[in-house]
């Protein structure tokens, strides 16, 4: 099992090497374009753009150049913006990405425990009411955007019933380290807004997944042993479902952190790493783009990483074939 | 039958790695130990041997759904082993798997129908129309009603999932078939209707079987030859009709003996060998003879030395130090 | 053999049927089967693939789970009618006093647990046992049912296992808490016959010991020949003949009984072709009003058409065909 694990950990780090590699060819090596320029945005002055080619070897060998790129953004840490002229590139990166994590992570915690309390008493009630209530709810849920959803919520909090949410902050974010409690304050609503997306989802899956192992052969004889229903749901039938979620919420988890959870950074006012990749396209801030795509791959490999060792571990068979 | 050898294995070895007694200690479980056999075009080769023996995992290293950890498998004259999948895929095409399990080898959420026709439509095996009517034909010749097409394999008893199974592997005219017990699921008359038609098909398009089962009469019938496994090893090998009248190696005679006796009074009563010691584990092998630690004849020769399958008359292979002659 | 008639019998089916609506119309899996099994006495059922035996025996516990099926009829375990009590008051039945041996091993686990967690789970379930008490016992089940190094093999995954070795696996399962009755559907299908003859002998002492009762659900007439004390035979969902194994197998009465006999491959000859029973297998759409078997029998008559009696007495059958006319046929045969 630890061999595994540190086999598949070896894996991630191949893969985000040749991430990097990728995203260095495309915004560096693209034939016919000047790299200089691209880096130092529009309308930069001849003497930016030489600092620029010396900065970062533009006139030397490739290897070379992707070395020094790499230097600079994860070792030196000072490559820098040269649209925000000398705004460097990791602080901001390092500034937005725990108020994304706390986003999601907060938000990750509230679907999970509703998306998984929702498909199972749907699955424990196949064929009465409450079954089609929930996967009606869930299909709803999904179905709201976000930004419509978010700004309801707003409208509500802020405006329309505002002396009953007196005790709601004005949108934005404070540091888990600064006030524990102004953290959660905050970001109650934004937890609340995505969390909804998302639970609709996981509870229409988890409630076929288990619907189906429910109809399985070893459902059947943990019904023979004389188990109970709701054993026999959660050790047996939601046991083995997992799978199914856990890949899903690997997917999910990765590519929010990655800054797919714009829509609602921009809805609450909330800095994160979405915002800051929205408005590095706006400015065509090379560096920082770079630096948000490399960011946003190495949540992604690592989610899908812990993915599939967490498959080892909930699945044996996955588990022998390595 | 003929002298042309369709698949050979030589020395095939497979071990699984298990968690041992101790932390760290590295065991191995070896299901099939070094078993050299040749099929031959248009035979049906039984297998026969205690349940937990390796005959399931020498069917699925012979068609290579599992990589052996040493030995060769080769099919029509090529070097099966080693080869990636994609180099295997036309091959595979050639050999079906009628599977022990019928039910969790059926996905659950395609129907009948769907799976006995997808490997035909993923050969492109002809129009719609045409694959549509060679599933019912299928379902008939296996005897299943065609009006189950659209059934999932959950609405099915054990006999007619496994009768979906038979009908996939003959979906794509296979010339080897390999049938991990088919039959054990069958009711004796759907048994004999589906061995039957087996048999129908091997003169009609020459096929060949491997054939694995636990009812020796079942195996007697259908086989031209039976190899008799035993802990991983194939003990003895010979034509079946030799083999059921003169046993040459004592795990067959026992074997022979259990056989539950029908109790219509058309039978002579057989007397029971009864085995005694200890049920053989493959993660911890005797020293020489495998039987040895349950054989009523084992010497101190059987206790070192692994006897080796020697062909002691012709045809009749058996390993074994002290074979029995009546 | 301790066949005691005047006992009250342990499980009582009077009449069960269990019928399926399905797309293509009404699928009467089980149509009116009756059967008791007394103290001790064990009960064989043989039958067609498809005829309905694992579904009554499913049903009789209540693990028919289809939305769509609709069970009538009576069962009485120990004279308790129990056809419809819930879940709640079923679940100290169910592995306690009634084990339950499937017929598919390869899928009757759970993946994703070690064999020995599983019989752990069901001991603990209808016993006091501690954790380590109750895996002793699963290490000694596995043992007596042959499985070779139990107290490895007891962590081991089902996928780790045999498909042979799985059936032991449910085999040790069932009769881990000493049932009243056993129910085996096919439990020697996946298993050579030296380990099917230590399995057979387990049940036997089970019977032995504890005094219990034995359904096996087999296609094998060895193993019915060799266990069973009485024998039910199915066809299309109903019982067909049923009485004590000798008569049953020495004078069978119904047709399908008799192609059923003589379709069986036996050891000591061999050949060209097993008899078989003409036509195709039934579909469970169109059953016949009459007698279900008219239209694969060779000696179908007019009287066919209508649904042949169930003959009173011990041996009894579901055939138009009168006595004398049976014996001038079975003689005209051989
Ligand atoms: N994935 C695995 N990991 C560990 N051991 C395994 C694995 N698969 C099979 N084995 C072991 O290999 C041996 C042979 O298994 P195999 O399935 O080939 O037996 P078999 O002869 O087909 O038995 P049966 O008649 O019961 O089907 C068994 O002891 C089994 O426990
Ligand atoms: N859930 C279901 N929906 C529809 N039909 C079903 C369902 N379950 C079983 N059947 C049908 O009921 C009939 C009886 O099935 P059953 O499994 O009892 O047969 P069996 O006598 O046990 O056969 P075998 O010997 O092959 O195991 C079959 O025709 C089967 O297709
Ligand atoms: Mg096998
Ligand atoms: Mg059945």
């Amino acid at each position: 099992m630890l061999l595994f694990i540190v086999r598949r950990l070896i894996s991630a780090f191949l893969v985000m090497f040749s991430i990097s590699v990728v995203v260095f060819l495309i915004f560096f090596a693209t034939p016919g374009v000047n790299p200089a320029a691209r880096i130092a945005g529009r309308s930069a002055s001849p003497e930016v753009l030489a600092h620029v080619a010396a900065e970062f070897g533009l006139n030397r060998p490739l290897p070379i150049r992707y070395g020094l790129m790499m230097w600079h953004l994860l070792f030196q840490q000072d490559l820098t913006s040269y649209v925000n002229i000398g705004v460097k590139v990791i602080p901001q990166i390092t500034g937005a990405a725990p108020i994304t994590l706390s986003l999601i992570v907060g938000a990750a915690v509230l679907w999970l425990l509703a998306g998984v309390a929702g498909g199972l008493v749907a699955a424990a009630n196949r064929g009465k009411w409450i079954d089609p209530l929930i996967m009606f709810g869930g299909i709803a849920a999904v179905s709201i955007p976000a930004y419509w959803l978010g700004e309801v919520v707003n409208l509500v909090t802020q405006n329309k019933f505002h002396s009953l949410f007196s005790w709601l902050p004005a949108p934005g974010y404070v540091s888990i380290t600064q006030s524990p409690w102004q953290w959660a304050l905050h970001l109650i609503f934004p937890w609340i807004t995505l969390a909804t997306l998302y639970a609709g989802v996981y509870a229409r899956v988890l409630r076929a997944e288990l619907v189906n192992a429910l109809n399985e052969d070893y459902v059947r004889t943990a019904r023979a042993k004389g188990l109970s229903e709701r054993r026999i749901l959660v050790k047996h039938a939601l046991r083995c479902s997992l799978v199914a979620i856990v890949s899903l919420f690997g997917l999910d988890f990765g590519s929010l952190v990655g800054g797919a959870a714009l829509l609602t950074e921009v809805v609450f006012g909330l800095n994160g790493i979405g915002m800051l990749t929205y408005n590095s396209l706006l400015n065509l801030d090379l560096p920082v783009i770079m630096g948000c795509v490399m960011y946003g791959a190495f949540f992604i490999v690592l989610a899908s990483a812990v993915v599939d060792v967490l498959y080892a571990f909930l699945d044996p068979r996955v588990r022998s074939v390595h | 039958m003929s002298d042309e050898v369709l698949l050979r294995a030589t020395d095939v070895v497979k071990s699984f790695p298990i968690r041992g007694g101790k932390l760290g200690t590295k065991k191995v479980a070896t299901a099939v130990n070094g078993v050299s056999l040749d099929i031959f075009k248009g035979e049906t080769l039984g297998i026969v041997g205690e349940s937990g023996c390796g005959k399931s995992t020498l069917a699925r290293c012979l068609v290579q759904l599992m990589p052996v950890t040493s030995g060769t498998v080769s099919f029509k004259g090529e070097v099966l082993t080693g080869r990636s999948r994609r180099q295997l895929r036309d091959t595979r095409r050639d050999m079906q798997l009628v599977f022990q399990d019928p039910y969790a080898s059926l996905n659950p959420r395609r129907t009948v129908g769907d799976i006995v026709a997808d490997p035909m439509r993923i050969n492109k095996m002809g129009t719609d129309a045409v694959i549509n009517a060679r599933v019912a034909d299928l379902f008939k010749t296996v005897g299943l009603d065609p009006s189950y097409v659209q059934r999932y394999p959950h609405e099915f008893s054990g006999g007619q999932r496994q009768r979906v199974g038979i009908a996939r592997a003959l979906s794509l005219n296979p010339s080897l078939v390999v049938a991990d017990e088919p039959v054990s699921a069958l009711d004796v008359s759907v048994q004999a209707q589906v061995l039957n038609l087996m048999s129908d098909l091997q003169d009609e398009f020459g096929l060949t079987y491997l054939f694995i089962a636990h009812d020796l009469g079942v195996v007697r019938h259908v086989s031209d030859r039976v190899g008799v496994m035993y802990l991983g090893q194939l003990v003895e090998l010979a034509d079946a009709d030799a083999l059921y009248d003169e046993p040459l190696h004592p795990y067959t005679n026992a074997l022979l003996s259990a056989v539950p006796q029908l109790n219509d009074g058309t039978e002579v009563p057989r007397e029971r060998i009864v085995l005694s010691g200890d049920v053989p584990d493959p993660a911890d092998r005797p020293s020489g003879c495998p039987f040895n630690p349950r054989c009523p004849s084992a010497t101190d020769q059987c206790r070192t030395e692994v006897p080796v399958l020697l062909e002691i008359r012709p045809k009749r292979f058996v390993a074994c130090h002290h074979p029995l002659t009546f | 053999m301790s066949t005691n008639e005047h006992a009250a019998p342990v499980l009582e089916l009077t009449d069960l049927s269990v019928s399926f609506s399905t797309r293509q119309g009404l699928i009467r899996a089980v149509d009116g089967l009756s059967l008791s099994v007394g103290r001790g006495e064990v009960h064989g059922i043989v039958g067609e693939s498809g005829s309905g035996k694992s579904v009554a025996m499913y049903s009789l516990l209540g693990l028919t789970r289809d939305a769509n099926a609709s069970i009538t009829g009576s069962v009485r375990f120990e004279g308790r009618e129990i056809l419809g009590s819930g879940d709640k008051a079923m679940q100290p039945i169910r592995g306690g006093e009634i084990g339950m041996i499937f017929q598919d091993p390869m899928t009757a686990l759970t993946p994703v647990y070690t064999v020995g967690w599983q019989i752990v789970e069901q001991i603990r379930q209808h016993t006091d046992l501690t954790k380590a008490q109750a895996k002793a016992r699963a290490i000694e089940l596995l043992g007596e049912v042959g499985i070779p190094d139990a107290k490895r093999r007891v962590d081991s995954y089902p996928h780790e296992f045999s498909g042979g070795m799985r059936q032991r696996v449910v085999i040790a399962m069932a009769m881990s808490c000493n049932p009243k009755l056993l129910i085996a559907d096919e439990p020697t299908t996946a298993l050579d016959v030296t380990t099917q003859a230590q399995i057979l002998d387990l049940m036997s002492r089970l019977r032995d010991v504890h005094n219990s009762s034995i359904v096996i659900i087999t296609h094998d007439m060895g193993v019915i020949a060799e266990m069973a004390d009485r024998v039910t035979v199915m066809y299309a969902g109903r019982p067909i003949e049923a009485g004590p194994e000798l008569d049953v197998v020495r004078h069978p009465r119904h047709p399908y009984t008799w192609g059923l006999l003589g379709a069986v491959p036996r050891i000591g000859e061999r050949s060209e072709r097993l008899a078989t029973i003409a036509g195709n297998v039934m579909s469970p759409l169109d059953v016949p009003v009459g007698c279900a078997f008219a239209p694969r029998c060779a000696y179908v008559m007019d009287e066919c058409a209508a649904r042949p009696p169930w003959s009173d007495g011990d041996h009894r059958s579901a055939c138009w065909l009168s006595d004398t006319q049976r014996v001038a046929l079975r003689r005209k045969e051989s």
